[in-house]
């Protein structure tokens, strides 16, 4: 088997059935969690104190929405590589955004999945919540280079 | 074929279809949150609240210190908070030692709503002190059903606050947009958890432990001038 042919594999295929559930599941999911506490979202975003309060609240009622219409996407499988550049462009901020939370010696959770403020300081999971971002960030990764994917509505997903 | 290798990238028809259904979820979605967040200049508010205090339930608006206190109606750490610290925030009130304004959140959910829509009526009746801290006293589980319009009608006849205007004003969820507007300024003063409470805008360490001692509360108190 050459490198072509790895390319063109149908298993490969699989492998993409495989990063475009599991990232479009973990934002639909996050999405979900949060789009009925907009005020717990925003609480969330201004916890970071990385923008202006009333920015800050209008991107936490509104990034809900954002990621529950990437996770359809990613789930449907239309558009892929256009929502996995968006999804890893989004993993990206969010590393940053909980690195820089980190850095600065803030004691918060990371709100991902609803919840979010000000924690105990010995309660930070902040290593873990950038580590499994990174992991999905390499899912994105994957589906820009290879958007071509199993069951997807979209089969030739640009 | 599993391997698509022409030009087609699948129907462009659906691609559009479902990539624009979605964006209208998502603008719409983002643009109600947004809108249901913001200050609403038609609400109607209760005689006792003051926009300028963030539409907050005002005792003895001329006095100094002034302690602002943020809480939900339904949050299990607020009614710690005023097992603790209720009875002297009333006492201030009453005994006109301190400008008190109360500001009733809403984000643990619709039961909070109806609460804190009761808790604005109560305060046309002159009542709020009972009926907020009978509530805090009497809190259920969350969301759990007890607290709809009549479990909040019934939760407030024990606490003293009847009649039929309370009553109407409860059913017809008079100031649920107030409630509104009270959230909305939380988010505006970067009130992230509760309770939260301010003594003249400083707004108290949560490591002093004053939310739930009365003696550490009472030292801050005292350290504002309160004797």
């Amino acid at each position: 088997m050459n490198l072509a042919m790895l390319f063109t594999s149908p298993r490969l295929n699989w492998l993409g059935l495989f990063a475009r559930l599991t990232l479009g599941g973990v934002l639909f999911i996050a999405g979900a969690l949060k789009v009925t506490t907009p005020y717990k979202a925003a609480a969330a975003m201004r916890a970071y104190e990385l923008l202006p309060i009333n920015i800050a609240n209008l991107f936490g009622y509104a990034l809900p929405w954002f990621e529950l219409g990437l996770g359809a996407l990613l789930i449907l499988g239309v558009a892929t590589r256009l929502s996995a550049f968006f999804a890893g462009s989004l993993m990206i901020v969010f590393i940053l955004a909980i690195s820089s939370a980190w850095a600065r010696g803030l004691s918060i959770d990371c709100g991902c999945f609803g919840g979010g403020g000000q924690v105990a300081p010995g309660e930070t999971n902040y290593l873990q919540e950038i580590l499994r971002d990174f992991g999905l960030a390499l899912l994105a990764v994957y589906l820009y280079w290879r958007p071509h994917t199993k069951w997807a509505l979209e089969p030739g997903s640009r | 074929m599993v391997n698509n290798k022409g030009k087609s990238s699948g129907d462009p028809i659906t691609r559009w279809l479902v990539i624009g259904m979605v964006a209208l979820v998502v603008v719409v979605g983002a643009g109600i949150s947004i809108f249901n967040n913001s200050s609403k200049k038609t609400a109607v508010l209760p005689s006792a609240a003051s926009v300028k205090d963030g539409y907050g339930i005002v005792f003895n608006g001329d006095l100094t210190p002034v302690i602002d206190v943020w809480e939900d109606f339904q949050c299990p750490s607020c009614k710690v908070f005023e097992s603790t610290n209720g009875a002297a925030l009333k006492a201030l009130a009453v005994e006109k030692k301190a400008k008190i304004v109360f500001h009733p959140l809403s984000f643990l959910g619709p039961e909070s709503v109806y609460a804190a829509n009761g808790a604005a009526c109560a305060a046309d009746q002159g009542k709020f002190l009972e009926y907020n801290a009978f509530m805090y006293a009497n809190q259920p589980a969350e969301n759990s059903g007890a607290w709809s319009n009549e479990g909040v009608i019934a939760t407030a006849a024990a606490a003293g606050v009847t009649g039929a205007e309370f009553e109407t004003c409860v059913n017809k969820g008079k100031y649920a947009d107030w409630v509104g507007n009270v959230g909305s300024e939380g988010s505006k003063q970067n009130v992230n958890s509760t309770p939260t409470v301010f003594i003249n805008g400083k707004e108290i360490d949560r490591a002093s432990g004053a939310y739930y001692s009365a003696p550490e509360f009472m030292k801050l108190l005292v350290a504002a001038g309160i004797k």
